[in-house]
């Protein structure tokens, strides 16, 4: 009885906790997601009206020389961090799983170190590390190469750079991801599978794999929308030179939003990249799903 | 020829010695059970056999072979453990292939085996299941079924029914016996549940702190415990201690004062007057009667064809004892007991028996 006189109540309480979240959300998130799609059709400045040119904004972009290079930077930049870091991340979270306690928690730290420092600090670090006068890795390149090497101003290896520089900052996430997977996996698999004649090779294939595979398949797809993003390295080391070699699409959206004071095209591009982004990361999750089904 | 030997087996972590110089052989085709309370060194012990624990001293041989330094896989044993230790990524005909598998068996003689294995243990329709479908009992006939498909000379079996509810115990109990009639190899059997032991095993070894107190039949442990810590392990419930001291020598034995009442104990031996000893009675030989130790009834747990009398001694101790058959109610009133002086136990204050 109690309950039905108090429903009226119970819906106001209700309302009255869920209204805060919703208001900060539509103020936010919701309403900035309108007004970007609303201004994708306009000819708008980063402030003030516009006019509707309907799809104007997407012809261009489709026209537009540098979007394409951006696209394929951006594919580049993909192909050079997603699955090196997991493959990275997980040979660390393999070693690091096997020392013992303290020394475990240790290794962790020092992996897990880059991670907490701000973009501006990391990529300042490697500035100085690759500078091409004074660096500390120079004498390596030469060593190497022969020469040294100006990384962040030389167009062949300016994205390898920049990733090398991304996945060491973010690898001790994917690390600690793994790490946790690993610890889910029970000791006495691989006691049972060391009585049923798995060699280490084995017990990986077939034990550790098959049930860190739902791990793997959240480490790409996140470590894939991450990469998708690449902006402020790409903004701190190169801005995207040398001639656009290093361009990618969410800084062709600060430019053109920014610097050009394209309200509409800038969010035009910045449509496109969020369409891609789902796209892109609902396909390859749904594929791993099905392979870790199999 | 024999099935397990173990000869000095000793184990260290550190400086602390879990197992002190064990030896103990478990015939070929005997179902031996480890047995003790927790920490006793029991589990420890099984994996040392299995190979998944160093061995820190002494020799383990199994039907012949010394195996103290092989790798599990090539013991020839097979080990189902108290968790299952189920592959979850797999289905029940493929946990119970995976050892095949690994030793490229070939296809054919892989499906033979595991049929006859699931055959055996009733599992035919849920081949295709992953062990998250099923229930406990059927989790753990699949890790049975995965250490059938081996034929191993020598079974492990580390606490396999303690996940299990009471009835389903009971029952895989029943199975685990018939099985061992079936296949007929060594079965090694750890527990810490006494009535699982006296129930499955050939052998009972009684462990406690990393050594052996006593091994042999169950029955055998029953009647003649070496100890007080075997007496008061085997049986359920528990044997009763009464604290006592000799008064006089009998033909047969001594004569013990015990509480407020006369006991007489049949003894070889015949310990000094005056000298301290506690009495041993199980619950099914102390039976009420005109003289003897006086105790005041607290409470009675009927099971029907039986009664345990739970009761306690002037000076506060602990006895239970058993009635058969009568309806009459004793709570709250005082009975005295007495058992016959062939029924019990004489130990010295140190938990040594007196023969």
């Amino acid at each position: 009885m109690a309950m039905i006189r108090n429903q009226r109540r119970h819906r106001l309480v209700a309302l009255t906790l869920i209204l805060p979240f919703v208001a900060v959300f539509a103020l936010v998130f919701a309403y900035p997601l309108v007004e970007v799609v609303r201004l994708s059709f306009t000819n708008a400045t980063l402030i003030g009206g516009g006019e509707w040119i309907g799809l104007q904004n997407y012809r261009e972009l489709l026209a537009d020389k540098l979007f394409y290079t951006s696209l394929k930077n951006n594919g580049y930049f993909m192909l050079l961090t997603v699955i090196p870091t997991t493959v990275i991340a997980l040979c660390i979270a393999l070693m690091v799983q096997r020392l013992s306690g303290r020394m475990q928690a240790l290794a962790l730290a020092l992996f897990f170190l880059p991670y907490i420092l701000p973009v501006s600090v990391v990529t300042q670090i490697w500035a100085w590390m690759l500078d091409f006068q004074f660096g500390i890795l120079q004498p390596l390149f030469e060593r190497i190469v022969g020469k040294p090497i100006p990384v962040f101003k030389n167009p062949y290896w300016v994205m390898p750079s920049v990733a090398v520089v991304t996945i060491w900052w973010t690898n001790g996430f994917n690390v600690l991801l793994f790490l946790a997977g690993l610890r889910n996996i029970p000791s006495d698999l691989y006691e049972a599978s060391a009585l049923d004649g798995a060699t280490r090779w084995q017990q990986f294939t077939r034990v550790t794999w098959p049930l860190l595979w739902p791990v793997v398949a959240l480490v790409l797809t996140l470590q894939l929308i991450l990469q998708l993003k690449i902006f402020d390295q790409i903004y701190l080391l190169s801005e995207g030179g040398p001639f656009n070699s290093s361009s990618v699409l969410l800084l062709m959206v600060y430019r053109e939003a920014f610097q050009q004071n394209n309200g509409g095209y800038a969010s035009a591009i910045s449509l496109v990249v969020f369409l891609l982004i789902v796209a892109v990361s609902v396909l390859q999750y749904q594929l791993l799903r099905i392979r870790g089904r199999r | 020829m024999s099935g397990v030997v173990l000869r000095n087996v000793a184990k260290s972590f550190g400086a602390v010695n879990v197992i002190k110089d064990v030896s103990l052989t478990v015939n070929k085709g005997e179902f031996g059970v480890f047995v003790g309370p927790s920490g006793c060194g029991k589990s420890t012990l099984l994996r040392m056999i299995a190979g998944l624990e160093d061995t820190t001293g002494g020799t383990i041989q199994i039907g012949g072979r010394d195996v103290t330094h092989t790798e599990p896989a090539k013991r020839g044993v097979a080990m189902v453990f108290q968790s299952y230790a189920l592959y979850p990524h797999l289905s029940v005909a493929e946990n119970m292939a995976f050892s095949l598998r690994l030793a490229r068996t070939s296809r054919d003689e892989r499906e033979r085996k595991v049929r006859e294995a699931a055959r055996i243990l009733q599992l035919t329709d849920h081949l295709d299941k992953r062990p998250a479908e099923l229930s406990g009992g059927q989790r753990q006939r699949v890790a049975i079924g995965r250490a059938i498909v081996r034929e191993p000379e020598v079974f492990l079996f580390d606490e396999p029914l303690s996940n299990l509810d009471a009835e389903l115990r009971v029952q895989m109990r029943l199975e685990l016996s018939r099985l061992h009639q079936q296949i007929g190899a060594t079965m090694i059997y750890v527990t810490h549940d006494q009535v699982e032991a006296m129930t499955l095993a050939d052998e009972i070894f009684v462990l406690k702190g990393g050594s052996v107190q006593q091994s042999g039949a169950p029955l055998h442990l029953y009647d003649d415990p070496d100890n007080r810590f075997v007496a008061g392990f085997i049986g359920s419930p528990a044997m009763n201690f009464i604290n006592g001291r000799v008064i006089g020598h009998t033909p047969q034995g001594i004569r013990v004062l015990a509480e407020d009442g006369e006991v007489e104990v049949d003894l070889e031996t015949r310990p000094a007057e005056g000298m301290a000893v506690v009495l041993g009675i199980r619950p099914e030989h102390l039976v009420p009667a005109e003289s003897g130790i006086t105790v005041t009834v607290e409470m009675a747990e009927e099971l029907g064809g039986n009664a345990y009398m739970h009761s306690r001694l002037p000076s506060g101790g602990d006895i239970v004892f058993e009635r058969r058959g009568e309806r009459d109610r004793l709570e709250g009133q005082n009975v005295r007991l007495r058992a016959e002086a062939g029924h019990i136990h004489c130990f010295t204050t140190e938990g040594l028996r007196l023969r």
